[in-house]
């Protein structure tokens, strides 16, 4: 078999063949100690996972990394040829894509079951959260107390008229949080909240989360929204500029006193035309496993995904808040309608 | 002897890799616009999506491409024809743009000029974006028209000067309308280039057809949207490169006979002098050592989980396998282009349309041929060297008119009469290639081996969807941690681009200042 293969490697072509020596071959046996990873995480966090299950396991986690959308079309025209044994995203709208896609397959595990709470997982079993991030406010502190920013409803207020600065609403994490309010208050609220917001532009959407939270420092406005991480990974920074804007933003938890603060999760689900549909489930069960959890705290700038896990330090100290409860597919079912919104809303 | 039945075999055979190379190149972007031309759910993208993304597609293009044209003719006329200090330097440092992407200059200038940035003077926007582009582009136009003055006659220019004509006037009334299929050629890829950007567009917020696509496909989750929006902009393209190539054809020279000589420098007065230093030195500064001096800057000191090593060999064999793998069907399709009639124009257009679009819906476009060709049973599964020939493939689907544009415009000196010539002495088709067509076009081969090279070694959505496990280029790294807005960390990674585009970029202005008349 792997005479075959380089066989058929080098009729495709010199250059095809010169370029698939420096990679690696796709070994043929029937006990494979590997996994195929389509995943839409990127974090170095995430190599260092693969290390360690290669370590604790022998089975090593081939990884190709991209888009979540990306990878779901691959995987739709590979049909039941794909190499893919496990789909892992950073938003839970993109897993329930894929399943919805038919790509997915339904797992029962008594260990994915014990440790992932039953909000943070497919009822199905088709996928399965092992961390989560929330989706915080900040605000410029010399300008406005936290009290004014205590919900998103806030930042549709008069009161900041020119004030607010926004990311895309092409970014995932902006079309999950609209999701989550059609999902809680129905369409025509979330209309009015983004039509709100966008009648409070201090500028025409542009650049990363990050960059908004830099320009609330800058004052170019006063508060906007982030994931948690992106503010936590500045009071990490030693650079003395971000340093500046730690000092000038602060942040809340929106929503404590309604429905929670809106809450994504980093989940993966076993392929359903999976070749190692074992070692998929395998390393799904390491990543919530002690070890993993354990391992993964201290360097990862989110949330683990069982609550007697503790966090990092300075993850732990932006404090405990109340989560918002929704079903997660409703972040993939509003998706579309959420866009359609932003657009009539005129937010870019 | 097999005269007469061998020259007809070998007509067949030269049009016939060529009809092939066309197909292989156009193959994904036709594909792209049947399937969106398929019944499916997503026909709702006819409206806003669309309307803004050809408004806003329209507008950088002109805007940018304006500015690149502008800053290319101009740079390469005074380097050409211009005597002040640091000439002969600027011939080549004003290349070097050419070796960052479009998304690292919008990266470098956001982390630059936003909000806490050390300069003041916010670069965003809509004028932003066509400042990215104008000033990261202009080389495409540079090159093109520094080859173009380059190989102008002296004599044109000597007496027009003769006749009292002032530097000015020079320039736009001689230089400029000579050097116009040159200028035409550079200021497509150009065109071409802001038209399927996406990093920079996305980065600064602005809804153009490349943004709308991927906001179909995404946002609204219709990935048949996006297909529909993606043909809009590929037939834009296949139009603009058929005006594009008339606007050329009605500018025909003869090119002045033989009579070579070195060309007649200004010596320009020492206001002027500094002027054109300082524009010069201005075009470097901004369209590289200021953005990348400062990702240099945020760049020390991290250490990397990824393999940077290794992906940067990746990145180069990747580059070099596709350059040859496109260069070999481009040249193919311009030399079979030269010689048929209208079909074989036609061929060129076709396979060219592709550089107008992200890869990333190319991509799909070979991905989509790939699935029909297994349900047909032709080919099994989808292991690491089938990933590699895609990738190949939807590289040279993007990126035949890089290749393409070069050599036609090197087969352009190639008179009628040498090809008449060969002909009469009996060499058939496939022998003209080779002795004839091939060595006249030689250095543009060059040329465009080294554009192709730079282009594909900048190249991420398509390298991103399609490579196989395991396998990250420097683009993909530079990618994820930018998408997890890391930038320091990107930095790296992209200045690694930046150095490895850079020698082949040398060569490039190496070879078109050997290649220039006169010099010989």
């Amino acid at each position: 078999m792997p005479f075959n293969l380089s066989r058929r490697t080098f009729a495709l072509g010199a250059s095809a063949a010169a370029l698939a020596a420096c990679s690696q071959q796709t070994p043929a046996a029937e006990e494979p100690n590997f996994v195929n990873l389509y995943t839409a995480r990127h974090y170095d966090a995430d190599r260092m996972l693969y290390a360690a299950f290669q370590e604790a396991t022998g089975v090593e986690v081939r990884a190709l990394s991209g888009n979540a959308e990306q990878l779901l079309e691959r995987m739709r025209t590979e049909g039941d040829a794909t190499e893919a044994d496990l789909f892992v995203s950073a938003d839970a709208g993109n897993l329930w894509r894929v399943k919805d896609a038919g790509l997915l397959q339904n797992v029962t595990s008594p260990t994915l079951e014990a440790n992932v709470p039953t909000r943070l997982r497919d009822p199905e079993g088709a996928f399965w959260g092992f961390s989560k991030r929330a989706r915080i406010i900040v605000y410029r502190k010399d300008a406005v107390r936290p009290e004014e920013v205590a919900s998103f409803d806030n930042l549709a207020d008069a009161r900041f008229r020119g004030q607010i600065v926004m990311r895309s609403s092409s970014n995932t994490y902006q079309l999950s949080t609209l999701s989550s309010r059609i999902e809680r208050l129905g369409a025509e609220n979330a209309q009015a909240w983004a039509s709100g917001v966008r009648a409070n532009f201090a500028r025409d959407p542009q650049g990363s989360d990050t960059d908004q939270i830099k320009a609330v420092a800058a004052g170019e406005a006063q508060a906007s929204v982030c994931n948690h991480y992106y503010y936590l990974r500045l009071t990490r920074s030693e650079d003395p500029a971000d340093r500046q804007v730690v000092e000038r933003v602060g942040f809340v938890f929106p929503d404590q006193a309604g429905s929670g603060t809106h809450v994504n999760i980093s989940g993966g689900g076993v392929a359903r035309h999976a070749k190692r549909p074992g070692r998929a489930k395998q390393f799904l069960e390491w990543l919530v496993s002690d070890e993993a959890q354990n391992l993964l705290a201290p360097v990862n700038v989110e949330f683990p995904i069982r609550p007697e896990i503790a966090p990092a330090p300075d993850l732990a100290a932006m404090g405990a808040f109340k989560e918002e409860d929704i079903p997660l597919d409703a972040l993939g079912r509003h998706q579309a309608e959420a866009a359609r919104i932003f657009e009539a809303a005129g937010w870019k | 002897m097999s005269g007469r039945a061998g020259s007809r075999l070998n007509v067949d055979a030269v049009a016939l890799f060529a009809a092939a190379a066309t197909l292989i190149c156009a193959a994904p972007a036709l594909a792209v616009i049947g399937f969106a031309l398929a019944p499916g759910e997503g026909a709702r993208f006819g409206g806003p999506l669309l309307t803004n993304g050809a408004l806003g597609t329209l507008g950088l293009t002109l805007a940018g491409g304006t500015g690149a044209i502008v800053l290319g003719a101009a740079s390469a006329w005074l380097v050409s024809l211009c005597r002040f200090p640091g000439r002969g330097a600027f011939e080549w440092l004003l290349v070097i743009p050419l070796a960052a992407p479009s998304y690292v200059l919008a990266y470098a200038y956001s982390g630059l000029t936003w909000a806490g940035g050390p300069i003041a003077f916010p670069v965003r926007g809509f004028w932003g974006a066509a400042f990215i582009y104008a000033i990261g582009l202009y080389p495409y136009v540079y090159l093109a028209a520094r080859a173009a003055f380059a190989s102008q006659s002296a004599c044109a220019l000597e007496a027009a000067r003769t006749l009292g004509a002032k530097p000015g006037a020079l320039f736009f009334r001689v230089g400029l309308p000579l050097a116009r299929p040159g200028l035409v050629a550079g200021g497509a890829l150009a065109l071409m280039e802001i038209a399927a950007d996406y990093g920079a567009a996305q980065h600064f917020g602005l809804t153009t057809l490349s943004t709308a696509i991927f906001r179909a496909w995404y946002a609204h989750q219709s990935a048949h949207g996006a297909l529909q929006i993606a043909a809009v902009l590929l037939i834009a393209a296949l139009v603009f490169l058929v005006a594009e190539r008339r606007a050329r054809g009605r500018a025909g020279f003869a090119d002045g006979g033989a009579r070579w000589r070195t060309l007649p420098r200004y010596t320009l007065s020492p206001l002027a002098a500094a002027g054109a230093f300082v524009f010069c030195a201005g075009l470097i500064v901004l369209g590289a050592a200021l953005p990348l001096g400062w990702l240099a800057y945020i760049a020390v000191e991290h250490t990397y989980a990824a393999d940077i090593t290794k992906a940067f060999f990746n990145s180069i064999s990747l580059a070099g396998a596709g350059a040859l793998a496109t260069l070999v069907l481009a040249a193919l399709i311009a030399v079979s282009a030269r010689r048929g009639g209208a079909m074989g124009k036609f061929s060129l257009f076709a396979a060219g349309m592709g550089y107008a679009a992200p890869g990333a819906v190319l991509a799909l476009g070979a991905f989509s041929m790939f699935g029909l060709m297994r349900e047909f049973g032709w080919i099994g599964g989808v292991g690491v060297s089938l990933a590699l020939v895609t990738l190949i493939w939807a590289y040279a689907a993007r990126f035949t008119a890089a290749g393409a544009q070069p050599i036609d415009a090197g087969l352009a000196r190639l008179s009628k009469g040498l090809d008449a010539s060969a002909r009469t002495l009996g060499a058939g088709p496939a022998r003209r290639l080779w002795q004839v067509d091939l060595p006249i076009a030689a250095p543009s081969l060059a040329a465009a081996l080294l554009i192709l090279f730079v282009d594909i070694l900048k190249e991420l959505p398509a390298t991103l969807i399609i490579r196989p496990f395991n396998f990250d280029t420097l683009a993909v790294i530079a990618y994820q941690y930018a998408s997890d807005e890391q930038l320091e960390l990107a930095a790296a990674p992209s200045l690694l681009i930046f150095a490895a585009g850079l020698a082949p970029i040398l060569l490039l202005t190496r070879s078109i200042a050997r290649g220039r008349a006169g010099s010989r």
